[in-house]
């Protein structure tokens, strides 16, 4: 390593307590770790392991209990909701297990909608869009509507609507939770390979103890603790093989695993 | 978010759900012509008042007669004074504030002649400075009366219009026109002293109003004060003693005084601090007041049965838009987590609202447009006979304000009915709107 990468997220003795009547529950139970910048992160647990929760922190959708969050050495809890909003224009996209695309509108709408909250003009935000399902391999699909596309495609107008504007850090919950095995791999090789093109830092939650082959760090949460963090220090090329490898094997075991932590999942 | 943004995702969403926008802007435009077609009946019946009103005379006038009518608590007449109006009464009222003329006037019963043909009118005599005052019509020829030239007498066409030759067989009535015929003015209130020749005064410088629909003029003719004396002496030269003593001392007092006050607003009060000299008054604002108060009235019930369907389209609105929300809950947790400011989602809703609000305004207006034109074509023979009016004009009068007015409103309707809803939008919570089916 030339340089030591700057630390972009850091979490500090995080807390996240729910009631539920008299009961407490420690969904977060004082973590503390970080991520540098370009890092390919996993949250790797179970369900119900809390892992959920520590990305909703991260990104400002939850309120902490307890703890510090920095995000480019912003306090996330401590913002406004109005600069956290324009934070999240500026600097981070989302990936979600459900795609959350907005129906109503096309591919095309979709992609374009977090340029339109950051009032840039329609035709270079258009240009940009389109540029970006291109990118994604929907390059034919722009005016069709999220109804109209396979699960697979949907999640590509999603990661292109999280690309778009170019944030720093791209959060992803579950990003193949709802896709079969073969479209995992493709959405997964996307969201790396457009990461690494613009030095973007990843976060992603899983249950998908065979997804962690694609991060450079792994933290295993269990219960809202940190169970264990595991860094790969690799190279390129290294990085190819064992990226062919974890495909390979993920084609071959997954279907009877799928089932089993779908079931597991929907518990 | 820029605006043509919000706007167009506005639209967009509103285009959404045709039906439902269709139906909710109905409701807004049934409230718009209810408001707009019940405000334009209230305004017509108040201008056929006013106009009954202005016929009935100039309404910044106030008079204090001879015979003061006397009335009770709540306002019948119960009897009459007689009050002394001399005068030094006429140089107290000018004394009052807002007071802009005064004149003691003279009204004495004449005859007029044109060879076999005669009138009766009655002649009224006032300051020749007050003629301009008392917003006396134009006039179709001559000018009134001056300090210079105090001989003039004006009169009124209708004075003019009917005079008889009561020796003939039939009465047929004659016009006289006094620039080209004689006309001889003659008192008849004493009879003249046998061994003298009777009083005649010969009309040489006449001066003729112009058509008027104030019924006030009618009849009558009028000079300046000055010169009315001075034929009124000579007059009495030609009587017997005692009524020449009579006569001379009717000078004295007036049979009336009239006062123009500088504004409608000041007529009640003027009237007020002449009532404490102890005199009694008489203004035609007196009757106007009530008549007033009643179709203001009537326009504030009209407008209520208005308000009350623009009430309703309200509701509509606000129950429309919450079911938006809460059919876009997780859209606008997305939109949240996308970055969108808190600020621009409360934007469009009430932009959505407006825009359901300004639509049926201005096809509420249109409408009733209509609605009023048809009205005015068949609806005001059968209304002016309820309301009373027995005036010919229109029934419903639409102002120019009254569709920029009734869009606005409309608008307004539509801004605060969607206010609570959007507020409410802002409040969902991302991550709960997240985990909604939508």
């Amino acid at each position: 390593m030339e340089k030591e990468p700057e630390k972009i997220i850091e979490l500090v003795n995080v807390k996240k307590i729910y009631r539920m009547g008299n009961e407490k529950i420690y969904a977060v139970d004082d973590v503390s770790f970080d991520i540098k910048k370009g890092e390919f992160c996993c949250l790797l647990g179970t369900s119900g392991s809390g892992k959920s929760t520590l990305l909703n922190l991260m990104a400002g959708i939850e309120k902490i209990t307890s703890g510090k969050i920095l995000v480019k050495g912003k306090n996330i809890p401590k913002m406004s909701e109005n600069s956290l909003a324009r934070f999240r224009q500026r600097y981070l996209g989302f990936v979600f297990q459900s795609y959350n695309l907005i129906n109503a509108m096309t591919a095309l709408e979709n992609v374009e909608f977090p340029l339109v909250f950051k009032r840039v003009p329609v035709k270079r935000r258009r240009k940009l869009a389109k540029d970006m399902l291109v990118k994604v391999g929907l390059g034919s699909r722009l005016a069709h509507k999220p109804k109209e596309m396979s699960g697979g495609q949907q999640q590509r107008v999603g990661i292109a609507r999280a690309f778009v504007a170019k944030p720093e850090i791209v959060f992803a919950d579950e990003p193949t939770g709802n896709l079969d095995t073969k479209t995992t791999i493709e959405v997964m090789e996307l969201m790396k390979q457009m990461a690494k093109e613009n030095q973007q830092t990843i976060v992603m939650v899983t249950h998908d103890r065979s997804l962690a082959a694609y991060a450079d760090k792994v933290i295993h949460i269990l219960d809202g603790k940190i169970q264990s963090v595991e860094v790969f220090e690799r190279n390129e090329e290294d990085m190819q093989v064992q990226l062919k490898e974890v495909s390979q094997k993920l084609l071959l075991d997954r279907g009877s695993d799928r089932k089993e932590i779908n079931y597991e999942e929907t518990n | 978010m820029r605006i043509s943004d919000l706007l167009k995702l506005a639209f967009r969403n509103l285009m959404r759900r045709k039906a439902r926008t269709a139906l909710t802007v109905i409701g807004v435009v049934i409230g718009t012509i209810s408001i707009v077609v019940m405000v334009s009946i209230g305004i017509g019946v108040n201008k056929s008042y006013d106009e009954m009103i202005m016929q009935s005379g100039s309404m910044t006038i106030i008079r204090v007669q001879k015979y003061g009518a006397i009335f009770d608590d709540d306002g019948n007449y119960v009897d009459s004074k007689e009050q002394v109006l001399n005068d030094s009464v006429v140089e107290q009222i000018k004394g009052i504030d807002h007071v802009k003329a005064v004149s003691g006037i003279v009204n004495k019963g004449v005859m007029l002649n044109s060879g076999k043909y005669e009138t009766w009118v009655t002649l009224y005599a006032m300051d020749c400075d007050v003629f301009e005052a008392f917003e006396f019509p134009p006039l179709q020829y001559g000018s009134y009366p001056t300090k210079e030239n105090p001989s003039t007498i004006v009169v009124s066409p209708e004075s003019m219009a009917y005079f008889y030759n009561y020796s003939g067989n039939n009465y047929q009535e004659k016009s006289i026109d006094p620039l080209t015929e004689e006309v001889i003015l003659k008192f008849q209130e004493y009879q003249t002293h046998p061994r003298k020749k009777e009083f005649e005064l010969e009309f040489k410088d006449v001066a003729m109003m112009e058509q008027t629909d104030n019924w006030e003029y009618s009849y009558n003719i009028y000079m300046d004060l000055g010169y009315f004396k001075e034929i009124w002496n000579s007059y009495a030269n030609t009587l017997i003693l005692e009524d020449r003593k009579s006569a001379v001392a009717s000078l004295d007092s007036y049979e009336e005084i009239k006062i123009n006050v500088d504004n409608i607003d000041h007529v009640e009060e003027v009237q007020e601090k002449i009532e404490e000299l102890g005199y009694a008054t008489y203004s035609e604002m007196q009757y106007l007041q009530p008549l007033r108060e009643t179709s203001d009235m009537l326009q504030m019930v009209l407008g209520a049965i208005g308000s009350i369907a623009m009430i309703v389209s309200a509701i509509n609105i606000a129950n429309t838009m919450v079911m938006s929300i809460y059919e876009r809950t997780k859209e606008i947790g997305v939109m949240k987590v996308l970055g969108c400011l808190v600020r621009d989602i409360k934007r469009q809703f009430l932009l959505e609202a407006g825009l359901i609000g300004l639509l049926g305004g201005v096809v509420g207006i249109l409408i009733s447009y209509i609605l009023s034109h048809f009205i005015n074509k068949y609806g005001t023979g059968i209304m002016s006979s309820l309301v009373g009016t027995g005036t010919t004009g229109d029934l419903s009068i639409i102002p120019f304000w009254l569709p920029f007015a009734a869009a606005a409103f409309g608008m307004l309707v539509g801004l605060l009915s969607g206010y609570f809803p959007a507020r409410r939008a802002t409040r969902i919570r991302a991550i709960e709107a997240m985990k909604t089916e939508g």
